[in-house]
C-alpha cells in the first residue's frame, strides 16, 4: 500500500453536506471523494492545457454545453 | 517509490510454480521488453498469420497496441496507474488502470470503479497465438490487482473493462457481469465485477 500524508480541512457546513452527500452517493469515503475529486481535476486541466474543451452533452436533448475552465 | 509484491505463476511445460513479481508501476525495464522481445515475438505470430492465410480477424486483437505511446501519455496522471508482473527476468504482462470511470452495472451504477483500459500478457503466454504457453496465471494476477487496488481505493472491489472479443470468455469465467456490446466503444463487450463478486474473486484467489 502506498503511503499516504494527512492534513486537516478546513470545510463550510455547506461544503461539509456536499462532501457527506457525495460520500453516501458514490459509496466511498470522503477521503476518497476527496482523492476522486483531486484526479479528476488534475486530468480535465491536463486536457485543458493542451488546448481540449471540456464538454456536457445531453444524452437526451443531444444538446451541448462548455464548461469554462479557468 | 513502486511497490513490489511476490506471486507465483505455472510453469505449463514443467507443471512447476515460478515465483513472479508484481510491480504497481510500468517502468521503462517494461517498455524496453515490450520492445526488445514482445514485439519480435508478435511479429514471428503476424507472419506466420499471414503466410498461412489466416484472417486478420483472428489475429491476436491486442497487436496494434503501443504501450510507449500509453504510458507515456498518461505520466504524471494522478487518475492514471500500471501494474506489471515480471517474471524469469521478461515482462510477461502489463495493465493500465484509470480510476475515473464509474460503475453500469444497476447494483453499483454511478459509483466509482477501477477501469482496466488496457491488459496485455506476453505473446508467449498466450494460448491463442499457436504455441503452447510458457506460463499461465499473468491474466488472472493482474485482474487480482486491479480488484485489490480497487479495495485500496475504497471502491470496494469493483472493477470495470472494455473486453476484445478474444478475451470475452476469460472475463465471463472469472465471474464479471457481461454489460453486452456498447456502441460507444467501438461495440466491445463491457464487463464488470461487482464488489461481492470481487470478496469472492480475491478469496478464490
Amino acid at each position: 500500500m502506498v503511503a499516504k500524508r494527512t492534513m486537516t480541512l478546513n470545510l463550510t457546513d455547506a461544503e461539509m453536506r456536499v462532501l457527506d452527500d457525495l460520500s453516501a452517493r458514490k459509496d466511498i469515503t470522503k477521503t476518497a471523494v476527496l482523492r476522486q475529486a483531486l484526479r479528476l481535476y488534475q486530468t480535465i486541466e491536463a486536457r485543458v492545457e493542451k488546448g481540449d474543451k471540456l464538454l456536457f452533452e445531453n444524452e437526451a436533448t443531444k444538446e451541448k454545453a462548455e464548461m469554462m475552465f479557468l | 517509490m513502486v511497490e513490489v509484491s511476490t506471486i507465483y505463476l505455472l510453469d505449463v511445460v514443467s507443471g512447476e510454480s515460478v515465483e513472479a513479481e508484481l510491480r504497481d508501476a510500468i517502468e521503462p525495464a517494461q517498455i524496453d521488453d515490450w520492445v526488445t522481445k514482445w514485439q519480435p515475438a508478435l511479429l514471428e505470430v503476424l507472419q506466420s498469420l499471414a503466410r498461412r492465410g489466416v484472417p486478420i480477424t483472428q489475429w491476436p486483437q491486442s497487436w496494434h497496441w503501443n504501450w510507449a505511446q500509453k504510458t507515456a501519455k498518461v505520466q504524471g496522471l494522478l487518475a492514471f496507474r500500471g501494474f506489471s508482473v515480471v517474471a524469469r527476468g521478461e515482462t510477461q504482462g502489463l495493465a493500465q488502470i484509470d480510476l475515473t470511470k464509474s460503475g453500469r452495472e444497476p447494483s453499483q451504477a454511478s459509483k466509482p470503479l477501477v477501469y482496466i483500459d488496457y491488459l496485455e500478457v506476453a505473446p508467449w503466454n498466450r494460448p491463442e497465438l499457436g504455441a503452447a504457453p510458457r506460463l499461465r496465471g499473468v491474466g488472472t494476477a493482474l485482474i487480482t490487482a486491479a480488484v485489490a487496488l480497487s479495495e485500496e481505493e475504497g471502491f470496494k472491489g469493483r472493477i470495470g473493462l472494455h473486453s476484445l472479443p478474444q478475451a470475452d470468455a476469460f472475463y465471463a469465467r472469472i465471474g464479471m457481469t457481461d454489460l453486452g456490446q456498447d456502441p460507444a466503444y467501438q461495440n466491445l463487450r463491457y464487463f464488470e465485477m461487482t464488489a461481492e463478486r470481487a470478496h469472492a474473486f480475491l478469496e478464490e484467489e
